[in-house]
């Protein structure tokens, strides 16, 4: 945006609230930079439209690696020397059952965090400073900027739904 | 700050309320703390004397060959497992119960499985040839063997072990954040790194929900396959009173019973320190004591079954065994294992002892000993009177195992008490989330 814009940090109290303001933001001059605050909140997501979180598939790839990591690692492990233990065959797919699902389990959370840093961009050290420090605590937070000539009008929006409005 | 009793609690009180734990300790913590590093040398000590000496300095020998070091991994693991109940799968059934206490379960379980690790170790004597059990490639060609229980247990624990710790920080990632933005100078620069920049920006949260989501999903047949694999450490060996395929289910409900019994431990005295009884009410401790009744029931129902089984099949070796677990050596211990694991439990069907803190901690305590006294009795029992009754034998631990097992339990409390002065103990995020749900549903 041009360096005539201004933004403003519009604390809510309740999420509704603030998913409604979110909602009623129409106005093409007017840009929502974040919607931030201290737990999950459906009635935000869906009024920010956000995406479902491919999270999942990653997840999902992890466990089937898993799985076929822990099946073949136990596999070529005994087959380097094919001695009969216990009278099991040397590929002896129910005990190696265990560790393929364990190596599945492991590889399936660890692929939901590889996941859940990729789409958090996490660390993202520095980002906290532009954050307003409420919405780590009670409040719901949106910031929104806006060209200079609406901030009075932007304000007397923010207001009108329930907001404490502060200029950044 | 709104006190009373019938307020209901604000975001403000919990933030409040769990950052005035983080406030410098005093004297008295601080002599805990040394009082617990103390205990730890005198285990330590003790270790490396047994190191020096040989595996001898212990008490088992044949035919007990698993002594009191399998008792306290077998124990540890099954501590660790509430919290992973508490956190996960209770996660999953939305119970609102958990909140208050699911962060205090989450480390007691990360911290009891670190205690459990150690067990190994030391039970193998010559520790440094612990790397033979890892997969790596070497210059002899040789793998372990993946058919083994004991691999089993390997992969099994180290994967619990990784993923407790994962689904804990993921956790308090929120928590770090707030208390980040509440702190100054080094502890607000900790915390920041903790944090790892988190903003609680909406894209974070989405993603974040659904994460939180997926590992509770994959915890909870996690948690019961590794007391199932520990439970097979004993099940797949022919030995009398071990080779029963009751094992899996009856080691995870002890697991569960002896978890949430800790659990009681731990944030009773927890809730009186830190002034936590507007966020763990007594509805809350009450809410873990009737789970309590629950797995107490199970656990009264699994002794039973192995003893009828044992008389149903008539195996000769098998009865042998129960008798001597109920008439010879093993009696005492066989006992107190009945009463405080499946009678003393059933207290908790009267309101009176749900009620008291007095009461709760103490028969959680009395739970805690039955439970490791059950692990004594199968771990013990079985292999000191198996089969042949010339290779009948008796086992005792020595000083050298008790300094240990001292050393072990300094060390899992030392942890905790370290975690919960320094960290948040209570899960602000999830009380937030629960009040927000009460909010939203009119309570």
């Amino acid at each position: 945006m041009a360096n005539n814009t201004v933004t403003l940090t519009a604390l809510f109290q309740e999420d509704v609230r603030a998913a409604q303001a979110v909602r009623d933001i129409t106005s093409p001059s007017w840009r929502v930079e974040r919607v931030c605050g201290p737990v999950p909140s459906e009635a935000i997501h869906q009024a920010l439209r956000g995406k479902k979180t491919p999270v999942g598939w990653f997840t999902l790839i992890g466990g089937l690696l898993g799985l076929v990591t822990g099946y073949g690692f136990a596999s070529f492990t005994s087959l380097r020397w094919e001695l009969i233990v216990s009278g099991k065959p040397v590929v002896a797919l129910v005990p190696f059952l265990i560790v393929g699902f364990e190596l599945a389990v492991l590889f399936a959370v660890l692929g939901t965090v590889i996941g859940l840093i990729l789409h958090t961009r996490l660390p993202a050290y520095g980002d906290e400073e532009d954050n307003p420090v409420e919405c780590t605590a009670d409040r719901f937070g949106l910031v929104v900027q806006c060209p200079a000539a609406e901030l009075g009008e932007l304000q007397a929006f923010l207001e009108e739904r329930g907001a404490w409005v502060r200029r950044q | 700050m709104a006190t009373d009793n019938t307020t209901p609690l604000s975001f403000a009180e919990v933030d409040q309320t769990v950052t005035r734990t983080l406030e410098p300790a005093g004297r008295l913590y601080w002599s805990v703390v040394v009082a617990l590093l103390l205990g730890m040398g005198f285990g330590l000590v003790c270790w490396i004397y047994q190191i020096l000496v040989g595996i001898g300095a212990g008490g088992q020998n044949n035919p007990v060959h698993w002594g009191t070091y399998l008792v306290n991994f077998v124990f540890w693991v099954g501590i660790a497992h509430s919290g992973t109940l508490i956190s996960a799968i209770l996660h999953l059934l939305r119970a609102p119960w958990r909140n208050p206490v699911a962060r205090a379960a989450e480390t007691m379980t990360v911290f009891a499985i670190c205690t459990a690790g150690l067990f190994p170790l030391i039970h193998l004597g010559r520790v440094w040839m612990a790397f033979f059990m890892i997969p790596v490639p070497n210059q002899r060609t040789l793998w372990p063997n993946f058919q083994s229980p004991l691999i089993f247990d390997l992969v099994a624990i180290s994967t619990y072990l990784i993923v407790s710790v994962l689904f804990w920080y993921t956790g308090m990632l929120p928590d770090l954040a707030a208390i980040r933005d509440r702190a100054s100078g080094a502890k607000k620069r900790i915390f920041r790194a903790l944090s790892l920049g988190w903003t609680g920006r909406y894209q974070q949260w989405a993603h974040y929900a659904r994460s939180y989501l997926l590992f509770a999903a994959l915890a909870t047949p996690l948690v019961i396959s590794v007391h199932s694999v520990v439970s097979w450490d004993f099940a797949l060996g022919v030995i009398p009173g071990w080779h029963t395929t009751i094992f899996a289910p009856y080691f995870v409900a002890g697991a569960i019973h002896s978890g949430l019994a800790m659990v009681l431990t731990l944030i009773i005295p927890l809730r009186a320190i830190f002034g936590y009884q507007r966020i763990i009410t007594m509805g809350v401790l009450e809410k873990v004591a009737q789970t309590i009744i629950f797995t107490g029931l199970i656990m009264g129902y699994s002794y039973a079954t192995e003893h009828f089984i044992a008389w149903y099949s008539q195996s000769s070796v098998e009865m042998e065994q129960m008798a001597f677990r109920m008439f010879g050596d093993m009696a005492p211990q066989f006992w107190i294992m009945i009463v405080f694991n499946s009678l003393v439990p059933l207290l908790f069907f009267f309101r009176r002892f749900r009620r008291s803190l007095f009461w709760l901690f103490a028969l959680s305590i009395l739970i805690n000993i039955g439970m490791w006294f059950e692990r004594y009795v199968i771990i013990i029992g079985g292999v000191a009177h198996d089969f042949l009754p010339h290779a009948f034998g008796g086992y005792a631990p020595t000083f050298i195992e008790y300094g240990i097992m001292l050393g072990t339990f300094c060390l899992f409390f030392f942890l905790f008490i370290l975690f919960v002065k320094h960290m948040p103990s209570v899960s602000m995020t999830e009380m937030k989330e629960k009040i927000s749900e009460d909010q939203a549903h009119g309570q």
